[in-house]
């Protein structure tokens, strides 16, 4: 892509010149280093035949000023989203330094000053990395937020339309085929999106597998969504790999949705997230019920930050009966959230936010050290279950630790504390989280599975675990009278689980049939609302009067 | 040459090409572009079009194959593409053609159809085209 004559580089030649401007062309001319020269209007008026062929510019197009954008769109060297990044660096004088061509190699930019309203940029290959050196990563020095933020600035307050479109399973194809197939993935990405869009539209990559596209046509904006949603999603051929990723949009408009490129950024990120908590493939168009839903949101999470501190939180205590003799067995300690203005707060909506946040570490110890304390203050025989979180199975030391101090503050004996995880809990990291169980049994303490069930390697997991119990998930209990194989799923699994030594427990017994059924089944306690539900602390005196049967509560009594 | 033969056999939906009257010209137009390309970049291949469905398989050289096969994902003309078969080839099947026709569209749907419900229907398909080619080439003539 060298330059064929010499004559043609020099936009506007054939003007007189005299003899030290025509030196200084001719030095121009014979430069290894490539220069771009740009006037005040942000056309090109001067590229050397070095930095055509940088750029893999036919200089023979380059005889006539032309916007820098026109200019760079021509090559053959940078990939779109490259030349459009470069092309608003050196239009703002601020080279991003380093520019990834499509083969891989690295161009070094710099604006070498300007003169007037002329500016100078220079041009030149980055030298191969020698062995042993670093290697470089070619998605990495493209192009930046700061670029996208900049250009969308400049295209507000008028009409413009913001497409943010995320590739779905990205980071699979990274791990499964290696980040050069991820990286030349994203480029030949890249290409589809610039051979949809208009040549005025920006284009960039924003995150790690995230574009944006600014339009200024809003109107087409939906349907441009649909169609690069569609597009991006129909397989990629690249080093021999057939790859196919998915991808999901999210629209927003200015001015109405974001006066500003912040704001206006902010409106497409949720839509965004709303396209893919929608199940992904879709366009989804901003609304205000996204904003007011996501500020509901951080309301919650300050609300919830604040309520550890403020002491918030209760524990309240739902019994089981133990099916041999209609005892009471223990109970199971649930958290409850006491919200000033909200009232009680269900688990799910707060469990789940709380483990996002990380909060569920410090709000698990304290209804762990809190439940403690209560059963310490019950009869001998009844025990206290606290669940787990996969958070607090991740740390190896910490639980068993908590676990030790908690029972030794309230003088518990460690097996009248149970502790319950789930399947899936257990699933997220098994090697840790068996080694903090194996902690937990050494200190007496008992181990249940809950939820089981639901998750989808019960057998296995129960291989790799002594539990001593099965909380039956609430949904067989459900069933039992309607689905035969409800019936069938209780049965097989108090079979198992005697089979294995562990006690089962039918959670969410409501009626005396279903209390029945799961009896006849082999489950050896019960929970749920035929029992009793779960009550605060000052009313559990009370409660276990009342289901204690008078003999035990005399031999409670005198002994 | 052939060490580094590529091939790669798909399946897409038709979302544009409209009445039958019109299919012989569209085709035409699609073949005459793919075969301009496919003879510049040494891609062979074969085209079925058939009741709303494209099988297509292209051979040839890694790099040139990418390059034809991410053309075509970009052709808002048809949709849904199905990848069925891609992997080194050690030979050419349609060595003979820049893109091959294969047989008369109102013939070969059901045996695409049927082609497609199969567990290997890249082999399929390929068998299938290979087979109609010749027939797919006299249709076209008499159109």
């Amino acid at each position: 892509m060298a330059a064929r004559t010499g004559a043609d580089w020099r936009p506007g030649k054939g003007r007189p010149r005299n003899g030290r401007s025509a030196l200084a062309e001719a030095a121009l001319e014979r430069a290894a280093e490539g220069f771009i020269g740009m006037d005040g209007e942000g056309r090109v008026v001067l590229c050397n035949p070095a930095a055509a062929a940088l750029l893999g510019i036919a200089p023979s197009g380059l005889w006539r000023p032309a916007p820098l954008a026109a200019v760079l769109a021509r090559s053959t060297t940078l990939d779109p989203v490259s030349a459009t990044a470069l092309a608003h660096a050196l239009w703002h004088g601020a080279p991003p330094g380093e520019i990834a061509q499509a083969d891989g190699s690295v161009l070094l930019v710099a604006v070498d000053g300007t003169t007037g309203d002329y500016r100078l940029a220079s041009l030149r290959l980055k030298p191969a990395p020698g062995r042993g050196g670093d290697p470089v990563d070619p998605m990495t020095v493209s192009n930046g937020g700061k670029d996208f933020h900049d250009r969308l600035t400049a295209m507000l307050p008028g009409p413009v339309a913001l497409l943010l479109i995320g590739l779905d399973r990205f980071r699979a194809v990274n791990d499964s085929h290696g980040h050069p197939v991820g990286d030349a993935l994203l480029q030949v990405v890249a290409k589809r999106i610039r051979s949809v869009v208009r040549e005025e539209d920006v284009v960039s990559r924003l995150g790690s597998d995230e574009f944006a596209v600014a339009m200024r046509n809003p109107a087409a904006a939906q349907g441009m969504g649909a169609r690069l949603v569609d597009l991006l999603s129909r397989p990629y051929l690249i080093q021999g790999h057939v790859i196919t990723v998915g991808a999901s949009a999210g629209l927003a408009t200015g001015p109405q949705d974001g006066a500003d490129a912040a704001s206006l950024a902010r409106a497409a990120v949720l839509a965004l997230l709303q396209a893919k908590a929608d199940g992904r493939g879709t366009v989804q168009v901003f609304n205000g019920a996204m904003e007011t839903h996501s500020r509901e949101r951080r309301q919650l999470e300050d609300d919830l930050r604040r309520a550890l501190a403020l002491q918030q939180f209760e524990v309240h205590y739902q019994p089981q009966l133990s099916l041999d003799d209609d005892g009471l067995a223990g109970f199971e300690a649930l958290v409850r959230w006491r919200h000033p203005e909200r009232g009680l707060v269900p688990p799910d909506q707060f469990i789940p936010l709380a483990e996002e946040l990380g909060l569920i570490v410090p709000l698990g110890e304290w209804v762990l050290r809190t439940a403690c304390r209560e059963a310490a203050s019950w009869p001998a025989h009844l025990w206290v279950a606290v669940n787990v979180s996969a958070k607090q199975l991740a740390d190896r030391d910490r639980l068993p630790r908590a676990v030790a101090a908690a029972l030794a503050a309230a003088g518990l004996p460690g097996h009248r504390l149970e502790v319950e995880i789930t399947e899936s809990a257990l699933a997220r990291n098994e090697v840790d989280a068996l080694h903090v169980l194996h902690a937990l049994h050494k200190l007496g303490v008992r181990i249940s599975m809950d939820d089981f069930g639901t998750g989808y390697s019960s057998l296995s997991q129960l291989r790799s675990f002594p539990f001593d119990k099965l909380k039956i998930d609430r949904s067989f209990v459900r069933d039992l009278a309607s689905s035969t194989e409800a019936v069938a799923m209780v049965r097989a699994i108090s079979a198992l689980g005697a089979s294995l030594g562990m006690t089962t427990t039918a959670e969410g017994v409501e009626t005396a049939d279903q209390k029945r059924v799961v009896a006849a089944d082999g489950c050896t306690s019960i929970q749920g609302y035929l029992v009793s539900r779960p009550v605060p602390a000052a009313d559990l005196p009370g409660l276990i009067a009342k289901l204690t049967p008078a003999t035990s509560a005399i031999a409670e009594r005198i002994s | 040459m052939t060490a580094d033969l590529y091939r790669i056999v798909y399946c897409s939906r038709n979302t544009i090409l409209g009445l039958s009257e019109d299919h012989a010209a569209q085709l035409e137009t699609i073949l005459a572009k793919s075969r301009e390309n496919n003879a510049r970049d040494g891609v062979t291949g074969a085209l079925l079009y058939s009741e709303g469905c494209f099988a297509q398989t292209l051979e040839g050289p890694l790099d040139a194959v990418q390059q034809v096969f991410e053309r075509i994902q970009c052709d808002h003309r048809h949709g849904e593409v199905t990848v069925l078969q891609a992997g080194p080839a050690e030979s050419r099947l349609f060595g003979a053609w820049t893109m091959a026709l294969a047989a008369p569209p109102d013939t070969a749907g059901e045996a695409l159809q049927q082609a497609l419900l199969h567990q290997d229907a890249g082999a399929d398909v390929l068998a299938l085209l290979n087979g109609l080619v010749s027939r797919g080439e006299d249709w076209l003539a008499a159109a």
